[in-house]
């Protein structure tokens, strides 16, 4: 850290050099008693040198709300949302999916979670008036195999999905070239493929969505009842990995979960599932849940709830995706169906 | 100013020099300036400046020390200190229930911590408080304004949005029931933009950030003096990973603390942080506890849990140093933070969102 450039009294910068102070970081994590110590400098020198390097870390850090909510420019406007490709879906989310954050869909074996993240990684290739973000995405596989025959089925039928879009800027987007997958088995895998090979595509600016399938099956396997500790430590780390990574590049991560059946009242209300009755959590506990921004379930509706008007028209079952909780949304829910150009909400 | 050389705290070898020179007031040694002094008495410029900036500060000091009368630090009784604490405001939280658990609100110069799952209303509160402390003080408010620091980024401002306007509606409400002039005076300048413009919004991506932000806040107060409440959402988030060390996070908590009670006091600003929870797991059960760990715990003077019981989310006062440990109920609505309406009530629109499965088809007519 080169010390000069800081706007200190040479007395300081001498000091710093002296004490072999290297970068801003060491400063903050010391107290102001151990580096008038250190440094042996005055208690007044040493608030000036705290306050000068906190500056040079914030400045030009502050906004208002009103400049946030005013802040119409699509590379920095919190309005800028991943949409579903579906209006009644994006409808439930206010928008889509926001850009900063972990958002996880968590549910049942064959609720359509995957079927949503391959949309999504569709979605994300549309220009921005159309709801995407004009880049390709990265899919994560840990377990499964990636469904690249169901991927290539969903490409074709994309006229049929998105009608609001013109033919040939549908045309023009090449799907299979900017979709990239990883497998990642284990932990070590996954960190690997976190920490280097996806920030590089990130800022190449190549991918502009990370979806990871699934979360917990990385720690189905590796982690008994007394690791918890240590399961704990990595789902804090792959958490703020991930939130790190979608701050500084701008870009949605969903993570897939599964569901763990609930054993008493007081697991379901850690969770915080809303709706009294619910025999499925999501799994991965409270640790995983504090890292998320958003959480939405899907899940197959019963028979008798469905609403009488769908059955007519949906011969497939009928779907329900569900806010558990967002800042930004009530807990809500709607239907959808998977049909063969992909997931569509129904009204 | 007329203090003697010899009483300063100086090394004695430069006290020996300044003698032989000649000095014998303090007044002199200003008006020579530090080139004259570091010619007459053969020391470098640095060290002459030094030397002039110890002259000053102790200059200083005495100024301050005659003023305040006997003693350095302020005096005063115990009745002084009840009525300032009685005259001072509450922000208020918009439910009723959580005001009266609280004593009125949400506390000027004192640390309140907000405690719960995820997904329980925390930030939702806090979204509340920093629009409900900027009601002017005609409608029961302290009339000040926020800062927001946010270390998750789930300050989603649309949703603050929606929440100035349903707290702006209220006070309309209200003028027009009392029809008072200074209400509606107040009401010309209370909208939507202008609670936006006086939410100060700082983003911290690690614990660093948050350091440095709160080592520049006092300054930050001073300029902008009509600030009354400091939110930090989360203070658990960027502590939670990173750190082998549990010792230095203890430390670093310890001194955020501090230098919050102390901007807290200063300024006469409530405080307000959000908490995760962990699980900790006892002999036949685990439990959910407050994150950060036990010394975390008396950082805040007030401490509130959230919680759910079903699918009905419940507030307890947990810690604080006048009130009684209580719980209640509350709801978040479309227009933020509020009191569980009465049964009777509940055909609303603010009841269906509520219980979505009870009535699907509200959420579908929307």
């Amino acid at each position: 850290m080169d010390w000069d450039q800081f706007d200190l009294n040479p007395k300081v910068i001498a000091a710093l050099k002296k004490a072999d102070i290297k970068s801003i970081k060491e400063i903050l994590n010391l107290s102001g008693a151990d580096l008038q110590r250190l440094m042996k400098l005055s208690s007044a020198d040493i608030q000036c040198l705290l306050k000068t390097v906190s500056h040079m870390l914030r400045r030009n850090s502050m906004l208002t709300a009103l400049q946030l909510y005013q802040d119409k420019d699509h590379l920095t406007s919190q309005n800028q949302k991943l949409s579903l490709g579906c209006s009644v879906l994006d409808n439930l989310l206010k928008g889509g999916i926001p850009l900063v954050g972990i958002t996880e869909v968590a549910g049942e074996s064959s609720a359509g979670k995957t079927q949503i993240s391959l949309q999504l990684c569709l979605c994300v290739q549309y220009p921005y008036k159309y709801g995407g973000l004009e880049s390709g995405a990265v899919y994560i596989c840990t377990e499964d195999v990636f469904p690249s025959k169901r991927l290539q089925q969903v490409i074709d039928q994309q006229h049929k999905l998105r009608a609001d879009v013109p033919a040939e800027v549908i045309q023009k987007i090449k799907f299979g070239n900017s979709i990239f997958v990883e497998h990642a088995a284990d932990l070590d895998t996954f960190h690997n493929c976190i920490t280097k090979r996806i920030s590089l595509l990130l800022a190449r600016g190549m991918v502009r969505l990370v979806v990871v399938d699934s979360i917990a099956a990385l720690f189905r396997c590796e982690f008994g009842a007394s690791d918890s500790v240590t399961k704990a430590r990595y789902l804090q780390t792959f958490g703020a990995q991930l939130h790190s990574l979608s701050t500084r590049f701008r870009t949605p991560i969903v993570c897939i979960n599964q569901v763990t059946d609930t054993v008493s009242d007081s697991e379901a209300a850690q969770c915080c599932c809303s709706v009294a009755g619910n025999r499925v959590s999501p799994a991965l506990g409270i640790t995983w849940a504090n890292q998320l921004l958003m959480r939405l379930m899907v899940s197959r509706t019963p028979q008798p709830e469905r609403p009488p008007g769908v059955m007519s028209h949906h011969t497939g079952s009928v779907r329900t995706l569900r806010v558990v909780f967002a800042p930004h949304l009530p807990p809500s829910f709607c239907y959808y169906t998977v049909k063969l150009e992909g997931v569509k909400g129904i009204k | 100013m007329q203090r003697d050389v010899g009483s300063l705290p100086l090394a004695p070898a430069l006290r020996a020099r300044l003698f032989t020179a000649g000095f014998q007031t303090v007044q002199e040694l200003l008006e020579t300036g530090p080139c004259g002094l570091s010619r007459e008495i053969g020391i470098s410029k640095e060290e002459a400046l030094e030397l002039l900036q110890v002259v000053r500060q102790e200059c200083h000091g005495d100024v301050a020390r005659t003023a305040a009368g006997s003693g350095a630090s302020r005096k005063c009784t115990a009745l002084e200190l009840l009525e300032e604490e009685q005259a001072q405001g509450f922000i208020i939280t918009f439910c009723s229930a959580l005001d009266n658990i609280l004593g009125g609100g949400v506390q000027l110069t004192k640390i309140t911590e907000v405690c719960g799952a995820p997904g329980v209303g925390k930030t939702q509160l806090c979204m509340q408080l920093a629009v409900d402390v900027q009601i002017p003080e005609c409608f029961g408010g302290v009339a000040g304004e926020a800062v927001f620091i946010d270390t998750e980024g789930s300050f989603i401002v649309d949703r603050v949005a929606d929440i100035a306007a349903a707290c702006v509606q209220h006070c309309h409400l209200i003028a027009e029931a009392h029809q008072e002039e200074d209400h509606l005076k107040a009401l010309e300048t209370f909208s939507v933009e202008s609670i936006l413009s006086h939410i100060y919004y700082f983003r911290c991506r690690d614990y660093i950030e948050l350091l440095a932000q709160v080592y520049l806040l006092p300054d930050f107060l001073s300029e902008h003096s009509k600030v009354r409440l400091v939110v930090v959402d989360g203070i658990a988030f960027p502590f939670r990973h990173d750190f082998e060390d549990l010792s230095l996070r203890t430390r670093l908590l310890n001194g955020l603390a501090q230098q919050l009670i102390i901007i807290a006091n200063d300024h006469k600003s409530a405080v307000v942080l959000t908490n995760q929870m962990t699980t900790r797991i006892g002999q036949s059960q685990s439990t959910l506890v407050p994150a950060l760990g036990e010394s975390w715990g008396h950082a805040a003077t007030v401490r509130l849990i959230f919680h759910w019981d079903n699918s009905q989310r419940l507030a307890t006062l947990y810690k604080s140093p006048s009130q009684k440990e209580s719980t209640i109920p509350y709801h978040i609505t479309s227009h933020g933070f509020r009191d569980v309406q009465p049964p009777a009530v509940t055909h609303s629109a603010e009841g269906a969102e509520m219980n979505p499965r009870k009535r699907p088809r509200r959420e579908e007519e929307k």
